[in-house]
């Protein structure tokens, strides 16, 4: 039985709030932003049809106030809620919350969620499917003799974490058998030490894998369907960088295998909504990942390559309507990539920039797409993440694509903050990626240092003397300070 | 697409695509001293028309005289030699649209006898 929302209330910011509001105005349905005091200067807050401050910067006072959200939403004369992603996109609590308060959470179930977002119940589902999952040891029998035995049958190299811990500490790399032992004593003495238990799990260390993730969509009838895959291996420090699709990695038998994986786990746990299936691949093998049971950044590519619009089908959901009813005709052209923009000094080894946003030039054309959260004048605050726009480019083919993206990065001005624009410039040009063999270790390989900073070409030093000569000579004809800084902006 | 904005006394460029922070010699304004790191070449400041060219190959220039003129959003831009030299490459004439950053005049640094 279809129901009818003619107001959606938008729990997020950035980028995402403005593709969330778009296509709600394609849909003719009103929006309401939940923003906190210092997003009031930004795009999402002057297109929205109402706007509804939920509190102070903190995430932890607004955009994770899971009351505030609720009131907003309800203040507003919202029927519904879309929490966009990160946030309170994947918290059950908040979709409860939603539900309780009598509005439609743009999502999957909190009982969905809560099977999915639990990495030990995510993974007894994947086991009982059959579905493969990294080898690993988690268990109770934690004697020298055991974990020994469990070490080798899962194979080198491997990982020994401590299972009262996390964040990378009290873990140890075990490349082959013959460090076993030691390695494993030690590791236990270490846990015991910093975590208060010795208990260790083992887990198979794959180092050369990559990351590939497969567009999932339920629709209000049950059917899960996928919408092909996506790659992101271009991560720093588990933050992704560059995705795109579909991978140059899989082969059509691969793709099948991971395809009918992420729908099986997916209809199991009786998704309805957009949702991704992640995976890592290596040497022709791949094992799963985790569920993330929200919409995500890099949705964006599989729009592209797909001619689909995942927000809308998110609210046509969410309203019992049918969506990708033709399934058989959904099938994918081209090659689509995306490049998440930073506000960062890529000299500085990616240090966060703020300030106010000078001019912005986003080179429009064929096959490009831009997603921003902030125009001229808007400011860059310290409190949230630090990706400021999206830059997505559709080509016939991968090299195409990677030659647009380049032209596009090159072209796009962006004055006011630093922008991690030389980064991506560099990586696009690697020869690896240019390749398509880029796996997770990629940028801890080649881009782990911070870039380093050109000096000024003849042509462009000369480029600056004339402009500086320019802005001087109109400084005295004008007799007044400077005349070209413009920050104002109505509000 | 090459384009400049005056940012809180910063000079940001972008030219060629590449950004950059343009810091130049510290008197920058009320000077307007001949400048020997300029290699006497002449960038379009905006947009526009070419309105006159008044100088020729092999002329010779000196500092402060015009060498063309040109028109922009109702404003004429007078563009000045300011290299004693003479004029190497004319790259444009009378009526011709350019776009902001595009060279128009090479000078060479030369003092005749």
């Amino acid at each position: 039985m279809p129901k009818k929302i003619s107001r959606i209330a938008i729990a997020n910011r950035g980028e995402v709030a403005v593709r969330i509001i778009r296509a709600c105005e394609e849909l003719g349905i009103e929006t309401v932003l939940l923003h906190s005091e210092v997003d009031i200067g930004t795009r999402a807050f002057r297109l929205a049809d109402k706007t509804i401050c939920i509190g102070p910067a903190a995430t932890s006072e607004s955009y994770l106030n899971i009351r505030a959200n609720v009131n907003g939403a309800l203040g507003g004369g919202a029927q519904a809620i879309h929490p966009g992603f990160g946030f309170l996109s994947e918290n059950a609590d908040f979709a409860e919350a939603c539900e309780k308060a009598g509005l439609i959470f743009i999502g999957p179930s909190p009982k969905t969620t809560r099977i999915l977002g639990d990495k030990v119940k995510c993974k007894e589902l994947a086991k009982k499917l059959g579905l493969p999952l990294i080898p690993g040891y988690e268990g109770e029998n934690q004697s020298l003799e055991v974990l020994v035995n469990e070490a080798e049958k899962i194979g080198f190299p491997l990982i020994v974490k401590a299972a009262a811990g996390g964040g990378g500490r009290g873990m140890k790399v075990l490349r082959s058998k013959a460090e076993c032992r030691e390695l494993i004593e030690s590791a236990q003495r270490e846990a015991q030490a910093a975590f208060g238990s010795s208990k260790v799990f083992l887990e198979k260390y794959l180092d050369h894998a990559k990351h590939i993730e497969f567009q999932i969509f339920g629709d209000a009838t049950g059917r899960v369907i996928h919408l092909m895959d996506r790659e992101c291996s271009v991560q720093r420090r588990h933050q992704k960088i560059i995705e795109e699709s579909l991978s140059p990695s899989l082969t059509q038998d691969l793709r099948r295998q991971m395809g009918e994986a992420a729908i099986a786990i997916a209809t199991q746990a009786g998704y309805k909504g957009a949702g991704t299936v992640e995976f890592l691949m290596q040497d022709g093998l791949f094992y799963l990942l985790e569920v993330n049971t929200r919409l995500q950044v890099e949705h964006s590519v599989t729009e592209m390559v797909m001619g689909v619009d995942l927000v809308k089908a998110q609210i046509l959901t969410a309203q019992e309507e049918p969506v990708f009813t033709a399934q058989q005709m959904i099938l994918p052209r081209g090659h689509s990539m995306e490049c998440r923009i930073y506000a960062e000094n890529s000299y500085l080894g990616g240090v966060p920039s703020t300030g106010i946003l000078g001019k912005v030039e986003w080179p429009e054309g064929p096959g490009r797409r831009f997603e921003y959260g902030f125009e001229e004048g808007d400011e860059i605050t310290p409190f949230y993440d630090s990706m400021i726009a999206k830059v997505i480019v559709w080509d016939e083919n991968r090299i195409r694509t990677i030659q647009k993206m380049q032209r596009v990065l090159k072209d796009t001005v962006l004055f006011g903050v630093h922008t991690n624009i030389p980064y991506l410039l560099e990586i696009l040009s690697h020869p690896e990626f240019v390749q398509g063999t880029m796996t997770t270790g990629f940028i801890g390989k080649y881009f782990s240092e911070p870039l380093k900073q050109p000096p000024l070409s003849i042509e462009e030093k000369e480029f600056a003397e004339q402009v500086l000569k320019t802005v001087a000579d109109k400084a005295i004809e004008s007799q007044s300070p400077s005349p070209w800084n413009s920050f104002w902006r109505g509000v | 697409m090459n384009t400049f904005q005056m940012i809180k006394g910063q000079l940001w460029i972008h030219f060629q695509g590449r950004t950059f922070i343009y810091d130049g010699t510290k008197k920058q304004f009320g000077k307007k001293a001949g400048r020997k790191d300029t290699a006497g070449v002449l960038f379009s400041p905006m947009p526009g028309k070419i309105t006159k060219v008044l100088k020729a190959l092999g002329d010779q220039v000196h500092p402060g005289e015009v060498v063309l003129v040109m028109e922009a959003m109702k404003m004429e831009y007078t563009l000045k030699a300011d290299i004693a030299g003479t004029i190497e490459q004319v790259n444009c004439q009378v009526g011709d649209q350019v776009v902001l950053g595009k060279l128009l005049i090479k000078m060479k640094v030369e003092v005749k006898p």
